[in-house]
């Protein structure tokens, strides 16, 4: 068995070594950036709870679609369908005006997720994988205008506010923010650099306790679908995902295996909105914007479909681009020379960064599909249930 | 000849103007292997595809053991005992051959979440008995050293042979077998036929649609013949061979 193991690991090896490249490079530009006060530590912070945002978004499409093969086009619906499911039941200064804890967000949240996640899969799951893509495509833009316009519940446009930290109302941990101490980095002056010249006050606490809720659930959530993954449920899903004819025709319920996967990745997906709801604390219909959704389909992608490592990759990937590209501008010179095609051009695309951002995302996948179509960490064979390799092969 | 396994009664489908199953009957007895013939078109695999529940019949009855199963799913006519092949096996991407293996038995607990969560060690002991029913089975089939081998590096051949494999570890009472040795190299066919003999003594139910003429008549009995759709003679290898009927079927009407 070991052998077999580290004969299949071997061609995954360089790919491995190139992510880790990738992410020890970002960590290396984050670190620098800290230290000399580019980003501020508690902005620093909040990136990273956002990364976990994607990371867990990214976990659940991969349920739906790299492991059984489901085109889900509403991402940013079962997302929203998480965070407004909790904002409205937590918010002070809703319409409802519950405050209710954060705790029974997640569960209301994610509930509904499920109950919606049902409705679009029954009629749909039946059909061919492309009815599915059509009906999620319509899914998500009704989630979003009913809450843009149900505003006696959402507040419509103007998003709701008001929301509770999810830690908050915690014994010991609700008033931890407060009560940690500030910690001031005396100032270390290396030539023209001034070092750790923050201070760990309030927001530093909070931004880390934030950081921890999102760590604690994509532990949870990685742990739990790695574990399905690697079990003759998660063969199943794979065998659909090839062939969905040769797993009926060997006397599988597709159906169920395939409810059973859409409502567990809509689930994750809505555990990732009830996060954001109570990262940001505040939501709004644009965030149930259909770009939101074509993000986590390219971190999916972009790490390898139907791989664990690879959703936590991509999901990291994306905000690595979404924010790195905004201080890519400041460092690129404004002008090239006068005159010309080119620098037009040039003029042009830094000009708009913002909306040429999405251009590089395009390009990026494309150059993903045509050079590495498996993504950046394909999954590795892993489909025997794990404890039966513990016993001695006879 | 003992009752029969497998009824198909006056089974008819249409697709628009085609009337691809017109009201073919013929049945399967247990533990003979019966070969169905017949000229390109004459519809077969829709036969194939309507007892497997692929497709469902426009009229007509197809029954198991004596019960029906004419509006049962895929699913559910496969875990009753009827399981099938397709003529173009295609390999499980990202699977080894003892993964793509591992489809096969049926009842799997760990196929169900709630087991998965609350009974880890009633899914351990039966991946264990299975992995080991795999590697017992490749090694019938004598592709045991095929077993950690990706399921795309298969050969056409080879790929049948997994397939085979992996029906009879459904346990199957009758095995519906859809052109087993089309594209298969001459070695391997001469295997293929071995196995299927074996299975057949150790008392296995096939029913095989076969192009290869030489192939089906050595192996099957009895041969149905089906022409256009419907049945046109059912009878030993033999009586088939001299049938003026079938003769006229594959070389077309003009001889007569």
């Amino acid at each position: 068995m070991t052998a077999i193991r580290s004969r299949l690991s071997i061609p995954a090896e360089p790919t491995v070594r190139v992510a880790l490249g990738a992410v020890s490079v970002l960590t290396m530009l984050l670190v620098v950036g800290l230290l000399t006060g580019g980003i501020g530590p508690a902005y620093l912070l909040y990136l990273l709870g956002l990364s976990g945002m994607y990371v867990l978004l990214a976990i659940g499409l991969n349920v739906q679609w790299g492991y059984t093969g489901m085109i889900n086009f509403s991402v940013a619906a079962f997302f929203g369908l998480g965070a407004y499911g909790s904002a409205i039941l937590t918010a002070s200064n809703t319409p409802t005006g519950l405050s209710l804890s954060p705790l029974v967000g997640l569960v209301v949240g994610v509930g509904l997720a499920a109950v919606v996640a049902v409705l679009i899969a029954v009629p749909t799951l039946r059909l061919s994988a492309d009815y599915l893509a059509i009906a999620t495509l319509g899914l998500a833009e009704v989630v979003r205008i009913i809450i843009q316009n149900q505003r006696a519940v959402t507040n419509g446009n103007a998003g709701l506010r008001g929301l509770p930290k999810f830690s908050e109302g915690w014994p010991l941990l609700g008033g931890f923010p407060t009560g940690a101490p500030t910690v001031t980095l005396s100032e270390i002056t290396l030539g023209p650099f001034t070092l750790l010249g923050f201070r760990l006050g309030r927001p530093v606490w909070q931004g880390l306790l934030d950081l921890s809720v999102v760590v604690v659930m994509i532990l949870v959530v990685y742990a739990l679908v790695r574990r399905l993954h690697r079990s003759p449920w998660g063969r199943v899903l794979r065998t659909i995902r090839s062939d969905e004819e040769l797993a009926k025709a060997l006397g599988k319920p597709t159906f169920r295996h395939k409810m059973e996967a859409f409502v567990l990745g809509s689930v994750i997906m809505a555990v990732a909105g009830v996060y954001y709801a109570h990262l940001n604390l505040f939501v709004t219909p644009q965030n149930l914007a259909p770009i939101n959704t074509f993000y986590v389909w390219i971190a999916v992608i972009l790490g390898g479909a139907g791989s664990n490592r690879g959703a936590v990759f991509g999901g990291f990937m994306i905000i690595a681009i979404r924010e790195g590209t905004r201080f890519l501008r400041e460092l690129l010179p404004q002008q090239l020379g006068s005159g010309g095609a080119v620098t037009d051009l040039y003029t042009t695309v830094i000009g708009n960064f913002g909306a040429t951002r999405l251009l590089a995302v395009g390009l990026l996948i494309v150059l993903v599909i045509r050079i590495r179509p498996e993504g950046v960490l394909p999954p590795r064979s892993e489909l025997i249930w794990p404890e039966t390799r513990e016993e001695p092969d006879e | 000849m003992s009752e029969p396994l497998l009824e198909v009664a006056d089974l008819r489908k249409e697709f628009g103007g085609l009337t691809a199953t017109d009201d073919a009957s013929f049945s399967v007895s247990a533990g003979t292997i019966t070969g169905l013939i017949g000229p390109n078109g004459a519809g077969k695999s829709t036969l194939f595809n309507l007892i497997s529940g692929f497709y469902a019949a426009d009229a007509g009855r197809i029954s198991l053991h004596g019960s029906p199963i004419t509006d049962a799913s895929p699913a559910e006519i496969a875990a009753a005992g009827c399981v099938r092949t397709f003529q173009t096996p295609r390999p499980l991407e990202g699977m080894t051959v003892r993964e793509a293996m591992m489809i096969g038995p049926q009842n799997q607990p760990g196929e169900r979440l709630g087991n998965l969560l609350w009974r880890s060690g009633d899914v351990a002991a039966a991946e264990r008995s299975n992995l080991r029913a795999v590697e017992q089975i490749l090694a019938k089939f004598e592709i045991a050293h095929l077993i950690d081998q990706p399921a795309t590096d298969l050969s056409g051949g080879q790929l049948k042979l997994v397939e085979l494999a992996r029906g009879m570890l459904t346990e199957p009472d009758i095995l519906l077998l859809d052109e087993p040795v089309a594209g298969v190299n001459p070695t391997l066919r001469n295997a293929l036929a071995g196995h299927l003999r074996r299975l057949h003594e150790d008392g296995t139910t096939l029913c095989i649609i076969e192009h290869d003429m030489e192939f089906i008549m050595e192996l099957a009995d009895p041969i149905v013949v089906l022409d256009q759709g419907h049945v046109l003679m059912e009878g030993p290898p033999e009586a088939v061979r001299s049938d003026e009927r079938v003769i006229e079927a594959y070389l077309g009407g003009e001889r007569t």
